[in-house]
């Protein structure tokens, strides 16, 4: 079984890298993960509600 | 520039025509105060086919800083990005994904060694080792460390790669850390510019660029590491709405009555008195008259200022210890005649006491009239 690991994953927005298996041709099971992470859920976390927006905002830019 | 050199370039960058191009050399030339014929200058460097290349690194970034610089005009920048730079990686534009986009980047590092600019968007994540931000099994601060040394000069576009951004705000989970510091720490000597911003306006970067081809030096910085041309003023001294300031004119809550009339911003959080930055000037995004954040009626939340932007609360109150505060009208005119002379000061001194004092009596009757009542 052949294993294939594409990363990074251009032309998109953000770090993403896919992974693959191949048995016979076919691709038998595959994995995809986003390779960064900011946190920003806990900077969030007990702000004033009214500023959210700017870091919710920024999680793309695209 | 001879015609004949710049028909090759012109086929390259998609059919500009030799005049919309040196236009645009010399808006940039301009913009950044330089003399005149810096944009012809400016205009031959770009041409040259021995420009240096361009590599781009995303660490921990939402991709708004590439998408400012594709969405700038004048003439149809996303050429100019892409072919007078020489941009040899960048994980979004790039054609080959996976293991072909890192060889181009390994090939161009090798090609170039010294001579290239590596531009990098993003916070560097250095807790737990940097493993929140992997790019082909290899973590982002790594693989900056390594590119970086290597490079002629590293240009941090963007909040994030500047000061931290976005990532770095309390309680700052991942450790994220500006680029300068993450270079710093690994003992890399490289020069560091930053252009800040969120996103930052495109022509702050591309000018420091189109400087450093043209010049084969970085422009004037200031201690932050920016470039002078675009952040050396407050948003405050250059903004539309600053008489309103002086005046004491404010709006107080989003859209009352003196919000309405375009009021003065500072008291809804307006932090344009503590950032440096060229907006007032260049506005935003191309699309006319008015279109930056206080000419919509929001006010400067500080994007590009150190410790302001997603620092500060959005709606406290902007410090004004850089703020000069507004004199009294200047003189217009040169007094004529004599000078004041010792009886003509007491003259006038007697006058303003007599006034006074009748002032004081009109008081003190008024005083007299409502006791009556």
């Amino acid at each position: 079984m052949a294993r294939i690991v594409i990363d990074p994953i251009t032309r998109i927005e953000g770090h993403l890298r896919i992974e693959c298996e191949v048995e016979g041709g076919k691709v038998a099971n595959a994995w995809s993960s986003g390779q960064m992470w900011r946190g920003i859920e806990n900077i969030v976390k007990g702000r004033d509600a009214r500023e959210v927006w700017l870091f919710t905002q920024r999680i793309c830019g695209v | 520039m001879k015609n004949k050199d710049f028909k090759a370039f012109s086929t390259l960058v998609g059919g500009v025509s030799r005049r919309d191009f040196l236009k645009y050399c010399t808006i940039m030339a301009s913009s950044m105060g330089l003399p005149l014929g810096a944009g012809a200058q400016m205009a031959e460097a770009v041409v040259n086919p021995k420009r240096p290349p361009v590599i781009w690194l995303s660490a921990q970034e939402c991709t708004g800083c590439t998408e400012s610089l594709l969405r700038a005009t004048h003439p149809t920048l996303e050429h100019l990005i892409l072919d007078l730079i020489s941009l040899d990686y960048h994980e979004t534009l790039s054609t080959p994904s996976g293991k072909q986009a890192e060889e181009a980047r390994a090939a161009s590092i090798k090609e170039n060694k010294g001579k290239f600019i590596l531009v990098v968007d993003g916070a560097i994540p250095v807790k737990d080792n940097g493993i929140y931000c992997m790019i082909a099994g290899k973590t982002v601060l790594d693989i900056l460390k390594e590119t970086a040394k290597d490079a002629l000069a590293v240009i941090a576009i963007g909040s994030c790669s500047s000061w931290g951004g976005v990532p770095s705000a309390d309680p700052n989970p991942t450790g994220a850390t500006p680029v300068h510091k993450v270079l710093a720490d690994a003992g890399i000597k490289t020069p560091v510019v930053n252009i800040p911003g969120c996103p930052p306006n495109p022509y702050n970067f591309l000018s420091t660029v189109l400087y450093f081809v043209t010049f084969k030096k970085l422009p004037e910085l200031d201690d932050k590491a920016r470039p002078v041309f675009a952040y050396g003023r407050l948003i405050h001294e250059n903004c539309e709405r600053r008489p309103h300031f002086d005046a004491g004119r404010f709006a107080t809550e989003f859209g009352d009555d003196n919000h309405r009339k375009g009021y003065c911003l500072y008291k809804l959080g307006c932090k344009g008195p503590e950032t440096f930055n060229n907006c007032p000037a260049l506005l935003f995004g191309d699309t006319g008259a008015g279109t930056w954040p206080v000419g919509c009626g929001h006010p400067c939340f500080g994007c590009s200022e150190q410790e302001v932007g997603f620092h500060k609360p959005l709606f406290s109150k902007a410090s004004l210890h850089l703020v000069t505060p507004p004199d009294t009208y200047p003189h217009t005119a040169e007094a004529q005649g004599k000078g004041a002379t010792i009886t003509g000061v007491a003259v006038a001194a007697a006058a303003a006491g007599a006034a006074f004092a009748a002032v004081n009596k009109i008081a003190g009757k008024l005083g007299d009239d409502d006791k009556k009542k």
